[in-house]
């Protein structure tokens, strides 16, 4: 399952509440029927947060037994290392660890545990691309048996590629939920833009896909959920002039949703 | 519980500098203090008598409050945090830290023991040296407490600084670099009232054949209660600070 929201939508703070590292203001949270703090000191929950380094002056082996020595029925060390990639590094200082390996190590740590959940807080945002596709590549082996993987992002692709249930939040609060088909009905994931003028603006928004439409220097940008419907559309009416199509910027996208939303509540 | 420990053991050894500074240097240190030329015959054994014990503590204390200290690396990495979401409770990570303090205390102690049996052929009867190596090891637990509480007060920059201000100060006025008796009357009252003061004099005691004396032991159990204190609110303030 992945939470999708933009930065400052409240993702951290919904994991935090969900591992009993935050207090809830109001209200109360209850994980596998009992309080958050109960379900951690079960050993229900693996959890890896956005901003932890590991402990200095260890070794990836070390931490991994270390974490393996705490749960009742762990994976075994041997086990984990393979399934993060981590073999070869066993002996190795964590300082001398790679963005990507020290990833894949707290990964490893927070699976070792065997837990019913695992909570994984954006656990790509600090990576780069080859980083991000190794990453997912061993996170998926994982999740194939069978187990339930919440992870944190701020990337659509990321959430629709790897997750089965997409809850989009945004403001703190939780705008849809779904399928990853339902949600990129609803999330405009690209931006088409054309030369037009603003006259024109009641069509454009009125096109297959369009959520939201505006217009700058001349150009008319339309956030939409099926570009390629909404670039037919714009072919059969003939305004394709200086086409282009981009990934959309989420938080703009979010926050347009967003909108939309409070004007249906509150009318 | 155990697999923490056996984790924060193999960490401190890898600390670079630890041995030499707690066990290493209060070694040269004694060695140094106590074939200084001027002392000859029952004075030179008395001052072997009398550093072993203050130097010991010396080594041991600055062990306890390095190792306390260095909960704050743990703290700005995180590393605390990602504790909470494991199973081990906080309880048992205290009790941890506490029990591996001590047991840091000890080789410096054994050493400087050694130091002085084998150099300076200091003989003391096994119940003695039993006691003295007790009191040396046990009796410095507050200075865990201590360095818990800087760590989590402190940042990883003024860590440093809080700590040897902490170590050199209370080392110096309760006397386990010079004897306090040298020293001018208004801080011979001072340190006696403070925590390595109380510390090595129950140690002294017993090597001198003095009496014990009540006063060293409220002293320390005063401290042992003041730096639990201090602890706990520094804690508090860290985890108010949400970095905890």
């Amino acid at each position: 399952m992945a939470l999708l929201g933009p930065n400052g939508a409240g993702k951290s703070t919904s994991i935090g509440l969900l591992l009993g590292l935050l207090r809830p203001g109001g209200g109360s949270v209850a994980v596998f029927g009992q309080p958050p703090a109960r379900a951690v000191a079960g050993g229900r929950i693996g959890a890896m947060l956005q901003e932890n380094r590991l402990l200095p002056r260890t070794t990836v082996g070390e931490l991994l037994a270390f974490m393996h020595a705490l749960y009742r029925a762990p994976m075994p060390v041997d086990e984990v290392l393979d399934l993060a990639d981590l073999t070869a590094l066993r002996r190795r200082t964590v300082e001398r660890l790679s963005g990507g390996q020290a990833q894949r190590v707290r990964f490893a740590m927070a699976l070792v545990g065997r837990p019913d959940l695992l909570v994984l807080d954006e656990p790509t945002s600090a990576l780069d691309v080859e980083a991000r596709r190794e990453f997912w590549t061993v996170m998926r082996r994982y999740a194939s048996s069978g187990r339930t993987v919440l992870f944190s992002t701020h990337y659509l692709e990321e959430a629709d590629q790897n997750a089965d249930r997409i809850v989009v939040i945004a403001g703190g609060r939780t705008i849809a939920d779904g399928t990853a088909r339902d949600i990129k009905r609803l999330v405009p994931g690209r931006t088409v833009s054309i030369d037009a003028p603003d006259s024109i603006a009641d069509c454009l928004a009125a096109l297959p896909g369009v959520v939201a439409t505006e217009f700058r220097a001349g150009r008319a940008y339309l956030s939409s959920t099926d570009s390629d419907e909404t670039v037919r559309a714009l072919a059969e009416c003939g305004w394709l002039r200086g086409l282009e199509v981009v990934g959309a910027d989420l938080s703009d996208a979010f926050l347009a949703l967003t909108h939309a939303q409070k004007e249906v509540a509150e009318p | 519980m155990m697999a923490y420990m056996r984790l924060e053991l193999r960490r401190t050894l890898r600390t670079p500098g630890f041995i030499i500074f707690t066990i290493a240097m209060p070694l040269v240190m004694y060695a140094v203090f106590t074939n200084l030329s001027s002392f000859t015959g029952q004075s030179k054994h008395d001052a072997a008598l009398y550093a072993m014990v203050s130097v010991g503590g010396y080594g041991a204390i600055g062990a306890l409050l390095n190792y306390g200290a260095g909960v704050v690396t743990d703290r700005t990495v995180g590393w605390l945090r990602q504790l909470r979401i494991t199973p081990l409770s906080s309880l048992k990570v205290v009790l941890a830290k506490g029990i591996i303090g001590i047991m840091l205390g000890i080789p410096p102690v054994l050493a400087m023991c050694a130091a002085a049996a084998l150099l300076n052929g200091v003989r003391l009867p096994v119940d003695e040296w039993l006691a003295v190596i007790a009191l040396l090891c046990f009796g410095a637990a507050p200075f865990v407490l201590l360095g818990l509480g800087i760590g989590y007060l402190c940042t990883a920059q003024t860590v440093q600084p809080a700590n040897f201000l902490a170590y050199f100060g209370l080392s110096i006025l309760g006397g386990l670099w010079l004897p306090l008796k040298i020293f001018p009357q208004w801080m011979q009252t001072l340190g006696a009232y403070t925590p390595t003061h109380g510390y090595a004099d129950l140690s002294w005691r017993v090597v001198f054949h003095d009496p014990v004396a009540g006063t060293d032991i409220t002293v320390l159990v005063a401290w042992l209660a003041l730096f639990a204190v201090f602890a706990v609110v520094a804690y508090r303030r860290s985890a108010s600070r949400r970095d905890a």
